[in-house]
């Protein structure tokens, strides 16, 4: 019994040191988008393809996808999140054509290679995401 | 910015990015002109202020269905139960003003970002300041990034208007007005509502089937300029449901009482004085069109008799290119499909070579009280008035909406009223409803009066069953005959 439970104790501690990990490393990879350099450099010319989320506070499925897409995007290593509150860029709205949020598009090599507006499911999303992925390998 | 001496900034330069304003904007963007948008919220006493979308979007039409809708749904949980519906702790049932004003600011704020996109996608370009004219061909104005005077070929007029204060002590410093009611931080508890028209009718209406105590206070007459008989309908639903109404009363001051509440004193038809404390004290006592603000006499354009709104033939004010739109206009239905409508066709016409002008008859409205009324065409004082009560005929019936039997709501101000020419095929006048959905109800004969809906047509129409919209078409009861309009029973 006492075996038993220090192995599991154990365990859980590996499996809560793995996930800290994970997620910081993780948040390290999520960019909150200031300006329009910025936007070029972690996005347009970045070597890792970037998810770009659209967002605003006042948009209730925003605050749903945006957690749900950092959670799935997780499991990618190589793929970054970049979120850009629509009200502050005017600019990046108008050149991506974004009429209604939330919208993600998909960047990789500076080319938007795939997109989606509204809130869809997980489905739709770990496609997009493993589109991104498999273009890597 | 523009080249100097090539010729003015803009084919159209709109001042106000309201309803009006911008369907006129995109309307003459579309077709080609070059065109600007000015618009500017000048904070309210309490600080309130907006974005780009004008009353409609941002204070008006929009928050106040939101609203009513929110009110609405209390009374269908309520109904609910007697059609099966279990809750765990049914009087326990409360709202929470908070999640409603999120929510309805939420839905405010992603309509002022999708006008906005809509302007720069159309290359509309949009300036955030207040206009002012500096002379007929040019206007000035102040931005963040400093002073800019802009020229244009043709300048449309489009500010509309904003809430009265009365001149009493107090006014300023402790009311609100329709202007704060959808922001408002905290929740607004006991109110009064100064102003019975359907303004002040429709936030005392919402408040209360949101659960708060809510009182009106009526100078002389309730929606002054609506058919009257509808009028006391309305007000008799409203207090049957719990609006109190101080009839023929006026407010004298508001001050702060010791326990911060705000007293409000007032003097009655005969001279009594009275008083009580409300939580928050909102005025709808009417309007006033912001003219004077942007300098119109720097223009030379003229206003109308009551010295701030414009009397416009076709759009066109006394400066033949300035133009005017929307609730600024002098005797026109201040609605914002109006101004919509109105704003397109102006546009079209400057730019597009059209001549098709705005009709202003037979526009239909309805105001959203917790018991709707919805009509279209003259009232029965209208009629009575224009035709005499010889040639006027007036059909009218009360009914039974089928979903109030088994909650047992009250039926006692459902009614329908058709005014229409007496002989002939009888061509309807004026239509005239009071029930659920009454702008849903409607809609649908306001393009049946533009065909000139006859009484022959309109009883010659097979109703749906069983809807409310179709007792228009059972009606056969005229005031003239005397004769009860209450209904025996249904399907018969």
């Amino acid at each position: 019994m006492y075996f038993k439970l220090t192995s599991k104790y154990i365990n859980t501690q590996i499996r809560n040191y793995v996930r800290n990990l994970s997620l910081s490393s993780h948040l390290n990879r999520l960019i909150t988008i200031k300006s329009n350099d910025e936007f070029l450099n972690k996005v347009m010319n970045s070597e890792n393809p970037v998810i770009v989320n659209f967002h605003a506070e006042w948009c209730e499925p925003c605050h749903i996808l945006t957690p749900k897409m950092m959670e799935l995007v997780q499991h990618h290593d190589s793929i970054d999140l970049a979120v850009v509150d629509v009200e502050h860029h005017a600019e990046l709205v108008h050149t991506f054509e974004v009429k209604a949020v939330p919208a993600v598009i998909a960047v990789k090599n500076g080319v938007v290679v795939d997109k989606f507006i509204g809130l869809v499911n997980s489905d739709m999303i770990e496609n997009l995401i493993n589109k991104l992925d498999k273009k890597n390998t | 910015m523009a080249p100097i001496g090539d010729g003015p900034d803009y084919d159209l330069v709109v001042i106000g990015g309201g309803s009006g304003g911008l369907a006129a904007a995109k309307e003459a963007a579309s077709l080609g002109a070059k065109v600007a948008v000015l618009d500017y919220v000048t904070p309210t006493p309490k600080g309130t202020r907006w974005g780009l979308g004008g009353t409609c979007v941002n204070v008006g039409c929009i928050p106040k269905k939101l609203m009513h809708q929110a009110a609405l749904l209390g009374d269908a949980i309520e109904d609910s139960q007697s059609y099966g519906w279990q809750f765990s702790n049914p009087e326990n049932i409360k709202h929470d003003w908070g999640i409603l004003r999120q929510a309805v600011q939420n839905h405010v704020k992603s309509v002022n970002w999708v006008t906005r996109v809509e302007l720069r996608d159309k290359k509309v370009d949009y300036i955030n300041g207040l206009g002012l004219f500096k002379d007929a061909h040019t206007v000035q104005t102040t931005t963040k990034q400093g002073e800019r005077t802009i020229t244009s070929k043709y300048f449309l007029i489009a500010v509309g208007g904003r809430p009265r204060y009365p001149n009493i002590p107090g006014a300023t410093e402790y009311g609100i007005t329709s202007d704060d009611v959808f922001s408002l931080e905290d929740s607004p508890g006991k109110t009064l509502v100064i102003g019975a028209g359907y303004i002040g009718l429709e936030c005392a209406g919402f408040l209360r089937g949101l659960g708060y105590d809510a009182t009106v206070m009526v100078r002389s007459v309730v929606l002054r300029g609506f058919d009257q008989q509808m009028a006391g309908l309305i007000s008799a639903a409203m207090e049957e449901r719990g609006v109190k109404f101080l009839r023929k009363c006026v407010p004298k001051s508001i001050e702060k009482a010791i326990d911060g509440k705000l007293l409000v004193k007032w003097t009655s038809e005969n001279g009594q004085e009275f008083g009580d404390t409300f939580d928050t004290v909102l005025f709808a006592i009417g309007r006033r069109a912001l003219t004077r603000e942007m300098q119109v006499e720097k223009a030379g354009v003229q206003v109308a008799g009551d010295g701030e709104k414009i009397d416009a033939v076709n759009e066109q004010t006394n400066v033949p290119h300035i133009y005017a739109v929307g609730d600024v206009l002098y005797k026109k239905p201040e609605l914002t499909p109006v101004a919509i409508h109105a704003g397109r066709l102006l546009a079209r016409r400057l730019f597009g070579n059209s001549t098709v002008q705005m009709d202003y008859e037979n526009v239909a409205t309805t105001v959203f009280s917790p018991l709707e009324y919805g009509c279209v065409g003259i009232s029965e004082e209208v009629a009575l008035q224009r035709y005499g009560e010889d040639n006027v005929e007036i059909y009218h019936a009360y009914y039974k909406p089928t979903e109030f039997f088994i909650p047992q709501r009250s039926i006692a101000h459902c009614y329908i009223k058709v005014i229409a020419k007496r002989g002939g095929d009888q061509k309807v006048l004026g239509m005239h409803f009071i029930g659920p959905q009454a702008g849903e109800v409607i809609q649908g004969f306001a393009a049946a009066m533009k065909c000139n809906l006859t009484m022959n047509a309109l009883m010659s129409t097979v109703g749906i069953h069983p809807t409310i919209a179709e007792e228009f078409t059972r009606i056969n009861v005229t005031k003239r005959s005397g004769k009860d309009p209450n209904p025996a029973s249904c399907c018969s």
